[in-house]
C-alpha cells in the first residue's frame, strides 16, 4: 500500500491545503464550509487517503460478500440495468397498449401501477371508490381484466413487477391465472410482487387488514412462491415510499432493512430455511436529489443487508445479496417550471446507476401535475437509454469504489443506520416499532423539518423558492375520464358474474374465509383457485375482511417541529399574531379539518399541513383516511370547523370535490370554506374555483403564506 | 351568512347536527357575547337534558380506550341508542393550536349517523375544561343522545373531575395485571364502578382471565365508598368487539340498583352542587385575571415572583387584597 508518508518531500501536505483553503476563505477555518446533511452527517470539502486509513478501509470486489460494490461481478459491463417503467392508468386495454408501445421503444421490463380501488381490495362497483377507479393506476377487478392487461405480452419472457400490497392475494393470483390461460406455467414466471405490508402501515396506507393478519399473507406468499415460482421475487422491501414520506437516507435504510428482517423472521418461524427464500427477496429504494448520499445509500444498503443476514447462517451467497430496483423521486418533482424535472430525474437516475441498482424507473417530468402523457413518458424512458447508450455509464463497475469521499460517506451511513437498527431491535423489531408509531413519527418530524427549511428558502428548489418564472407556459397533462372507466368496469363485472358458476365461487370464497379464520392452508393457493372460477378481487378481499375486519392504522400527530425548524422566527410570530387576533375576535382559533377523500392514502402532505398549521395557531382536526365526501361533511359539521382542507395526490379531486361541494350545499353548510392542495393540474384550477373552492395550493406553496390565505378566506365568509 | 346566526333551541332538540355543533362552539367561545348566548341557550335546553346515561371512561395510554369506545358505541347504536362521545384532555398546554385526531381512532363510529363525536381543542377556552365538558354533555342530551361517553386521557386528576359529572365510571385495564396496578393510582380504582379488562383475545385471553381474578381480589380490599353498588370486574375484546353485551348488562343493573336505592338522584344532585361551585370558582378566576385595574399589578408581581425577588405567598396576598378593594 502506498501511504501518504511515502510521498516526496515536495508534495503538499494536508496542512498546506488547510492553509491555502483558509486563504481562499478569507481567513475562515475550513470547518466553516462543512456541510451538514439532513441526516446530520457532516461532510468536509476535501477527503484524502487519510480518511480511508482512519476507517480501516479494506477493499472488496463486486459479486462477493458484502456486495458493497455490487451484487454481480460484471454489473452493467456485462448487462445494463433493466429499464422498468412503472405505469398503469384507466382500463386494462389502455394500459396494455401503453405497455406495448413502451416495449417497442426499448423498455425491458413491465411494472404495473394499479388504481387505488384495486389496492384497497374494492371492485370498481363499490360505493367507496367512485372517485378512484382508473385514476393513478389501472383498474383490475378480475382475471379477465388481467388477461387484457397482458394481451400479446408473453409472460414467460417478460419480467413483470407489480406494486401491490393490500389486495396482494387476488392480484398475484390473477396474474398467475392470466399466465396459465396464456399457456405459461408458474415456474416460468419472473418478476416481483411488492408485498411489503409493513411500510404501508408506516407511510403509504394501502393496507386492508390488521398487521398480524397481513403478515400471515406475506408468509403465505413467500411459502407459495418459494415452492412454485423459483424465478419470482416474493417481496420487494421498499424504502421508496419511506423516502417519499420525508425520511432521511438513514431512516430509509434502517426502516427498510428492519422491515426486511421482519419478513425473514416470519418465513423462518414457519420453518423455512434462509436459503429457500432469501435469494428471492428484493429491494426497492427511492433516489432523490441528494446526489452523493443516494449513491452511498445503495452501497451501504448492500453492506448492511449482507451483515444482517449472516445471523441466519446462509449457505448460499445469494441469500445475503441485496438486489434492488430504484425509482427517481416523485417528491422532488415540481409543479412550477416543470421542465426542470427532466434535469432532476436525470441526476437522480445517474445516482441510482452509479450506486448500482438492478433496475430503474425514471419519472416523467409532468408527474407533479398529473398523469404522464405519451411525450413525457418517452422522455423519461429516453433518459435511461441515453445514460446507457450515449454516456457510457455501464462500462465500469462501481466507479465510485475506493473514492476517499464516497467510502467515507458510505461508512458514515452504515454507522448511523446501524444505530437506528439497533434501536428498532431493542423495541422488538419493526412490527412492534410500527405498532408504537415511532418510525412514522420520526419520518413525519423529518418531513416537517424539511418543509420548514424549504418554505423559508434555506433549501433551494429552483423555480419554486428561487429563480421563479412568471407566466410559465402551460404543460399538457393526461386526462382520465374516471366515470367512463368506472362504467366500463362495472359492465365487465356484471358480465363475469353472470357467466360463472356462482355455487363454485361461493365454495371457493368460503374456503378462503375459513383459512383466514382457522389459520390453516395457504391463502394464495386458495385465491388462485377462486380466481380461476372468476371470483373478483373485491370478493376475495371481502372473504378475508369478513374474518379480520378492515384495519385503520392509528394516526399519531407531532407538534412543534415545523415552527421550531423554521429559520425565521419573526415570520412565524407574525402569522401567529394574526391568528391570535382572529381568535380574539371570533372567540376561538380558526379551525380546519384536514381530510383526504377516496382511497388515496398518501398522507405526507396532509400531515405536514396539519402539524404546521397547528404550530401556527390553527386548531386542526385530522379526518380519518379513506373517507367519502358525505363522511367528511358530517365530521366537519360536527366539529364546527371553519375550513375543510382537502389534500389530493391521486387525481380523484375533480369527482370528489364536486361531490363535497354539493353535499355542503345540501346540508346548508356552505359557510364552511373549502381549500385544496396536492397534485392538482393547473388546468383544473378554474373548474375547482367555479365550484367554490377558495384556495388551491400546489406543491411548493410555503405554508405560512398558505395559512394567511386560508385565514383571509375565513374572514371573507364570516 | 349562516355562521353568524345563533343555533335555535328547536333545531337542537330535533337533533340537527349543525345546530348542536354551533351550540357547543358557543359554550367554548372566548368571546363574552357568544359565551353569554351559549349560557342562555343552555338554560333553555336544561329541561330537555338529564335523561342520558353518562359514562366516564379512563385507562392508561395503550389500553385501547378509543377502540373500546368504538366497540361499545356501535353495540349501543345497534341496540337502538344514540351515542355522543366527548374527550377531555386537561393536561395539554400549547402555544399554538391543537391537533385533534379523535375521529381517526374511532372511524366506524364517527361515520355513523347515530353518533356524535366532538373533540375539543385544549387551549383558549374561557373557563375550565370541566364546565365546558359538562355543558356540552347537556346539549347532547337535549338533542336526544341517550348515552354520553366522556373519555379522559391519562391517569390522574382528570378522573376525579370526570367522576364528578358522570353516573358510571368505567376503568379499562390491560391484561398484564402486575404492571398495570402500579400505573393506576389507588384513588382511580376506588372511583371505578366497572373495571373492564380489555384485550381479552388471542394469546392474551388467559392473561386477561388471571387479571380479572387479581382485580377482584384487589377490589375486595377496597370496598366502594361511593355507593351501595359493588364494583364488577369484566373482560372484553374491543378489537374483536366481544363482551360488550355483558358490560351493558352490568351498566343497566348499576343504574337499576342506584335508582332503587335512591342514590342515583342523590349523586346527580350532589354533582349539580359541584357544578355550581366550579362555575363560581371559574367566574372568580376570570374576573380576577381580566380585571382591568389589576392587569399591571399582576404582570409586575408575576415577574417579581419568577425572578425570585418576591415570595409567592406575599404576592398572592397583595393581589387578593387589591382585588377585594377593587370589587367593593
Amino acid at each position: 500500500m502506498s501511504k501518504s508518508k511515502t510521498k516526496t518531500p515536495s508534495s503538499p501536505t494536508l496542512k498546506d491545503w488547510e492553509k491555502q483553503a483558509s486563504r481562499e476563505l478569507k481567513g475562515k477555518a475550513t470547518s466553516s464550509i462543512h456541510w451538514k446533511t439532513t441526516e446530520e452527517i457532516e461532510i468536509k470539502p476535501l477527503y484524502t487517503a487519510e480518511d480511508l486509513e482512519k476507517l480501516g478501509y479494506t477493499e472488496t470486489l463486486s459479486g462477493f460478500s458484502p456486495f458493497t460494490r455490487g451484487p454481480r461481478a460484471t454489473m452493467y459491463a456485462g448487462r445494463p440495468w433493466t429499464i422498468r417503467q412503472y405505469a398503469g392508468f384507466s382500463t386494462a386495454e389502455e394500459s396494455n397498449s401503453f405497455y406495448r408501445k413502451n416495449l417497442a421503444a426499448g423498455q425491458k421490463g413491465l411494472s404495473v401501477a394499479f388504481d387505488l380501488a384495486t389496492h384497497r381490495g374494492y371492485d370498481s362497483d363499490h360505493k367507496r371508490v367512485v372517485g378512484d377507479v382508473g385514476k393513478a393506476g389501472v383498474a383490475i377487478d378480475s382475471v379477465e381484466d388481467m388477461k387484457i392487461l397482458f394481451d400479446q405480452i408473453p409472460l414467460d419472457q417478460m419480467s413483470v413487477s407489480m406494486t401491490m400490497n393490500g389486495a396482494v392475494l387476488p392480484i398475484l393470483a390473477a396474474y398467475v391465472v392470466a399466465a396459465e390461460e396464456q399457456g405459461v406455467k408458474q415456474e416460468q414466471l419472473s418478476g416481483t410482487i411488492q408485498n411489503d405490508i409493513l411500510k404501508e402501515f408506516m407511510v403509504r396506507n394501502t393496507y386492508i387488514y390488521p398487521p398480524a393478519a397481513s403478515m400471515r399473507i406475506v408468509g403465505d406468499i413467500i411459502e407459495h412462491t418459494s415452492a412454485h415460482m423459483p424465478r419470482y421475487n416474493s417481496v420487494s422491501i421498499s424504502g421508496y415510499h419511506i423516502q417519499e414520506a420525508g425520511a432521511t437516507a438513514v431512516q430509509e435504510l434502517a426502516f427498510t432493512l428492519g422491515n426486511g428482517l421482519e419478513y425473514v423472521r416470519t418465513a423462518i418461524n414457519r420453518g423455512m430455511t434462509i436459503d429457500s427464500f432469501a435469494p428471492r427477496l428484493s429491494f426497492f429504494f427511492g433516489v432523490g436529489m441528494n446526489f452523493y448520499m443516494e449513491i452511498a445509500k445503495l452501497r451501504a444498503a448492500r453492506f448492511l443487508w449482507a451483515n444482517l443476514i449472516k445471523q441466519f447462517n446462509p449457505k448460499k451467497e445469494q441469500s445475503a445479496m441485496l438486489r434492488t430496483h430504484c425509482q427517481t423521486s416523485g417528491w422532488s418533482l415540481t409543479e412550477q417550471d416543470p421542465f426542470n424535472n427532466i434535469v432532476r430525474t436525470t441526476i437522480e437516475a445517474l445516482a441510482a446507476t452509479l450506486g448500482g441498482t438492478q433496475s430503474l424507473h425514471t419519472n416523467a417530468f409532468d408527474e407533479a401535475l398529473g398523469l404522464p402523457t405519451e411525450t413525457s413518458a418517452r422522455v423519461a424512458l429516453n433518459t435511461q437509454l441515453i445514460l446507457q447508450e450515449e454516456a457510457g455509464i455501464p462500462h465500469v463497475v462501481d466507479p465510485f469504489g475506493g473514492s476517499y469521499f464516497m467510502e467515507s460517506l458510505t461508512s458514515s451511513l452504515i454507522e448511523e443506520a446501524t444505530k437506528l437498527l439497533d434501536e428498532i431491535e431493542k423495541i422488538g423489531g419493526m412490527t412492534k416499532a410500527v405498532e408504537s408509531g415511532i418510525p412514522k413519527q420520526r419520518i413525519e418530524a423529518s418531513a416537517a423539518r424539511r418543509q420548514a427549511l424549504i418554505d423559508h428558502g434555506e433549501e433551494v428548489i429552483v423555480g419554486v423558492n428561487k429563480y421563479q418564472v412568471e407566466n410559465a407556459e402551460p404543460v399538457e397533462v393526461r386526462e382520465i375520464d374516471n366515470s367512463a372507466v368506472r362504467k366500463a368496469q362495472i359492465q365487465r363485472l356484471k358480465k363475469i358474474k353472470k357467466n360463472r358458476d356462482s355455487n363454485k365461487v361461493d365454495t371457493a370464497l368460503n374456503a378462503i374465509s375459513n383459512a383466514a379464520e382457522n389459520g390453516e392452508g395457504n391463502l394464495l393457493d386458495l385465491s388462485i383457485e377462486a380466481i380461476r372460477l372468476r371470483a373478483t378481487v373485491g370478493e376475495i378481499s371481502a372473504a378475508m375482511e369478513k374474518i379480520w375486519g378492515r384495519y385503520n392504522a392509528p394516526i399519531h400527530s407531532i407538534s412543534g417541529v415545523y415552527a421550531k425548524s423554521f429559520p425565521d422566527q419573526k415570520e412565524i410570530k407574525q402569522v401567529r399574531d394574526e391568528i391570535n387576533d382572529f381568535a380574539k375576535k371570533a372567540g376561538r382559533r380558526p379551525r380546519i379539518m384536514v381530510a383526504k377523500m377516496g382511497q388515496d392514502g398518501h398522507d405526507r402532505g396532509a400531515k405536514v399541513i396539519a402539524t404546521a398549521f397547528a404550530d401556527l395557531g390553527f386548531d386542526v382536526d385530522i379526518a380519518p383516511l379513506f373517507q367519502t365526501p358525505e363522511e367528511v361533511v358530517k365530521q366537519a359539521i360536527e366539529n364546527d370547523v371553519h375550513v375543510i382542507g382537502i389534500s389530493s395526490q391521486a387525481a380523484g379531486h375533480k369527482t370528489l370535490i364536486k361531490l363535497l361541494m354539493e353535499i355542503l350545499k345540501k346540508e346548508n353548510s356552505e359557510d364552511i370554506v373549502v381549500v385544496a392542495g396536492g397534485v392538482i393540474p393547473p388546468q383544473d384550477y378554474d373548474f375547482l374555483k367555479d365550484l367554490g373552492v377558495a384556495c388551491i395550493f400546489g406543491p411548493g406553496t410555503p405554508i405560512p403564506g398558505a395559512a394567511r390565505e386560508v385565514l383571509a378566506a375565513i374572514a371573507n365568509k364570516v | 351568512m349562516a355562521q353568524n346566526k345563533l343555533p335555535a333551541k328547536a333545531d337542537i332538540i330535533q337533533g340537527n347536527r349543525r345546530a348542536i355543533a354551533k351550540a357547543i362552539t358557543l359554550l367554548e367561545s372566548t368571546r363574552p357575547e357568544s359565551f353569554k348566548h351559549g349560557q342562555v341557550l343552555l338554560e333553555s335546553l336544561l329541561p330537555h337534558a338529564g335523561k342520558a346515561l353518562r359514562i366516564g371512561i379512563t385507562g392508561v395510554p395503550g389500553v385501547g380506550k378509543s377502540t373500546f369506545i368504538e366497540a361499545i358505541g356501535l353495540f349501543l347504536i345497534e341496540q337502538g341508542h344514540r351515542v355522543a362521545v366527548l374527550a377531555v384532555d386537561p393536561s395539554s398546554q400549547l402555544t399554538g393550536g391543537s391537533i385533534m385526531g379523535d375521529k381517526t381512532r374511532m372511524n366506524e363510529l364517527a361515520q355513523h349517523p347515530d353518533a356524535f363525536i366532538r373533540p375539543s381543542p385544549s387551549s383558549g377556552i374561557l373557563g375550565g375544561v370541566a364546565r365546558k365538558t359538562r355543558e356540552t354533555m347537556l346539549i347532547c342530551e337535549a338533542a336526544g343522545y341517550d348515552v354520553v361517553i366522556v373519555e379522559t386521557v391519562g391517569v390522574g386528576q382528570s378522573e376525579t373531575m370526570v367522576d364528578s359529572m358522570v353516573d358510571l365510571f368505567l376503568l379499562l385495564m390491560l391484561p398484564n395485571a402486575g404492571d398495570e396496578l402500579q400505573g393506576i393510582k389507588k384513588g382511580v380504582l376506588e372511583l371505578a364502578d366497572l373495571v373492564v379488562v380489555n384485550k381479552s383475545d388471542g394469546k392474551q385471553e388467559s392473561q386477561a382471565k388471571n387479571a380479572q381474578s387479581e382485580y377482584s381480589k384487589a377490589l375486595h380490599l377496597l370496598p366502594s365508598s361511593k355507593n351501595s353498588w359493588t364494583p364488577q370486574i369484566l373482560r372484553c375484546s374491543a378489537l374483536e368487539k366481544r363482551g360488550m353485551d355483558k358490560i351493558w348488562e352490568a351498566a343497566k343493573s348499576f343504574r337499576e340498583t342506584l335508582l332503587i336505592s335512591g342514590e342515583w338522584e342523590k349523586q346527580r344532585r350532589k354533582q349539580t352542587g359541584k357544578w355550581m361551585w366550579s362555575l363560581v370558582e371559574e367566574g372568580l378566576l376570570i374576573n380576577f385575571r381580566n380585571h382591568p385595574n389589576l392587569q399591571q399589578q399582576i404582570s409586575e408581581l408575576e415577574k417579581a415572583v419568577e425572578t425570585g425577588n418576591l415570595l409567592p405567598t406575599t404576592a398572592a396576598i397583595k393581589l387578593l387584597k387589591s382585588w377585594q378593594t377593587q370589587s367593593k
